[in-house]
């Protein structure tokens, strides 16, 4: 088999794969070391108010907004695009059809998915900067925040050159960038798990624990 | 204080308290920076970027990471972020998308120091006063139950006919107070007493331990003390057949 074929053939299932099960492992590892450790969370458990915190913080509706408005705006944004752009960009949805699923739905516009994408890219790009120039974002942060920003960031790169075809003057992005693109795409998706960006589903556990005290207690969720 | 730290002790203490809440917070922090200017030490200090609360809760990270091999001046610097740099108010909780909770976090470092023998001396004089007199203050129960007649004879100068009830079973509210109310400030009990009175409530003091309601040891971690102190309060409650305890401010 082609190094081609490997990326586009087993690469991608054992990269969804591991993102699913590595999912599911996070999410059962969760349930049972707080059925042991954490059983504050089921003695209060309410649906009201993990639905409550669900809502405000998923939506911009918490004290963040007013807050860093700026900021927060902006991080809705950056998830908004991460999310969508991946999902329905027609050339995404065209694989998945012509995959073994032969699954369809309706795409994007094109020129939609394109001006996210260099949205997303901006947005990453002061994140970094925010992340380098601002002395308390420095501080705290870990050499993983730095890469794991490059890593959420490189399949849209690469993706925009690609389809492009913008570093085309170069024979060996010419040749490779296809190949590039999925790769750094099923870097993300392996890498999702076993990393802070697992916060993806983490999120939802740790809005509800913070909810279900917060809520009981009248604070704001 | 200079004694070798055993690094084994310190993950064997770590381990168990790691649930899956802590687990997670200490997983996904990524470290935005939102939690910053919530943090009233950080808006004190001028924006000082170590006043950060993510930035607070890095020890327990960076001591897992470590595999306990920590040393004692290493535990000095977290004991003055976690004693003198928060105070658990919760305040950045409240603005992280997350909702971590930072204050459980340097609650369970202090605890840390804790069962390394480090923590403020007046709260470790404070739970050996709840080790061997139930309240803080080391107040005996003879000193106790006189304070109380004490006050009720003054108060009732005032308020003809005020009783403080002592041990009064079935009564409606357990009041507690906290110990240094008959310590240092006894106008205090004095005028729950007569607000008591006024308002006609069924009310009674407990004579043993229980009364106090104060509990430092849970500042430093001390679940041994702070469980102890909770359940003298709740063993004097039952004994009494209270519906209701109520604490001071």
């Amino acid at each position: 088999m082609s190094f081609y074929g490997f990326v586009t053939g087993p690469l991608v299932w054992i990269a969804f794969l591991t993102f699913i099960i590595g999912t599911l492992i996070r999410a059962a590892m969760f349930f049972v070391e707080s059925s042991k450790k954490d059983k504050v969370l089921y003695k209060h458990f309410s649906v009201k108010y993990v639905l409550a915190t669900f809502g405000r913080w998923l939506l911009p509706l918490n004290k963040d907004l007013a807050k860093n408005p700026i900021f927060t705006i902006l991080v809705y944004i950056f998830h908004i695009c991460l999310i969508v752009v991946p999902i329905w960009f027609s050339g995404h949805i065209y694989l998945w059809e012509e995959s073994r699923f032969g699954w369809y739905w309706s795409p994007i516009p094109d020129g939609l998915a394109d001006w996210m994408t260099l949205i997303l890219l901006a947005v990453a790009l002061f994140f970094l900067l925010r992340r380098i120039l601002s002395p308390d974002i420095r501080l705290i942060s870990t050499c993983s925040d730095y890469v794991l920003l490059l890593v959420t960031a490189l399949p849209f790169i690469t993706g925009y050159l690609f389809t492009y075809g913008t570093l085309d003057d170069i024979a060996f992005f010419k040749n490779n960038m296809e190949i590039i693109h999925i790769l750094s795409g099923e870097l993300m998706l392996i890498l999702i798990p076993f990393t802070k960006l697992s916060h993806y589903i983490l999120f939802f556990f740790s809005r509800a624990s913070s909810g279900i005290e917060f809520g009981r207690r009248g604070y704001s969720m | 204080m200079n004694e070798e730290i055993n690094p084994k002790a310190i993950v064997d203490f770590l381990k168990p308290r790691l649930g899956a809440r802590f687990k997670t917070w200490l997983a996904i922090c990524t470290h935005c920076g939102l939690c910053a200017d919530t943090c009233h030490y950080y808006m004190a200090s001028g924006n000082d970027p170590k006043m950060i609360p993510s930035y607070k809760v890095r020890f327990l990270n960076e001591i897992l990471k470590r595999k306990g091999k920590v040393d004692r001046a290493y535990l000095q610097k977290m004991y003055d972020t976690v004693y003198y740099e928060c105070n658990m108010c919760r305040r950045c909780t409240l603005y992280c998308p997350f909702g971590i909770d930072m204050a459980l976090l340097v609650a369970l470092e202090r605890a840390l120091l804790f069962s390394q023998g480090m923590a403020p001396e007046g709260l470790l004089a404070a739970i050996e006063n709840y080790k061997q007199f139930g309240n803080q203050m080391a107040i005996t129960k003879e000193d106790w139950v006189d304070t109380i007649e004490w006050c009720e004879e003054e108060t009732a100068e005032e308020l003809v006919g005020l009783k403080i009830p002592i041990d009064k079973k079935g009564a409606k509210i357990m009041y507690t107070v906290n110990a240094r109310e008959p310590k240092f400030y006894p106008q205090d009990m004095m005028a729950a007493a007569k607000i008591f009175h006024v308002a006609g409530e069924d009310w009674t003091l407990p004579s043993e331990s229980g009364w106090d309601d104060t509990n430092l040891g849970m500042f430093c971690g001390d679940v041994k003390t702070a469980t102890m102190v909770v359940k003298n309060t709740f063993k004097r409650a039952e004994e009494l057949g209270v519906q209701q305890v109520a604490i001071t401010e």
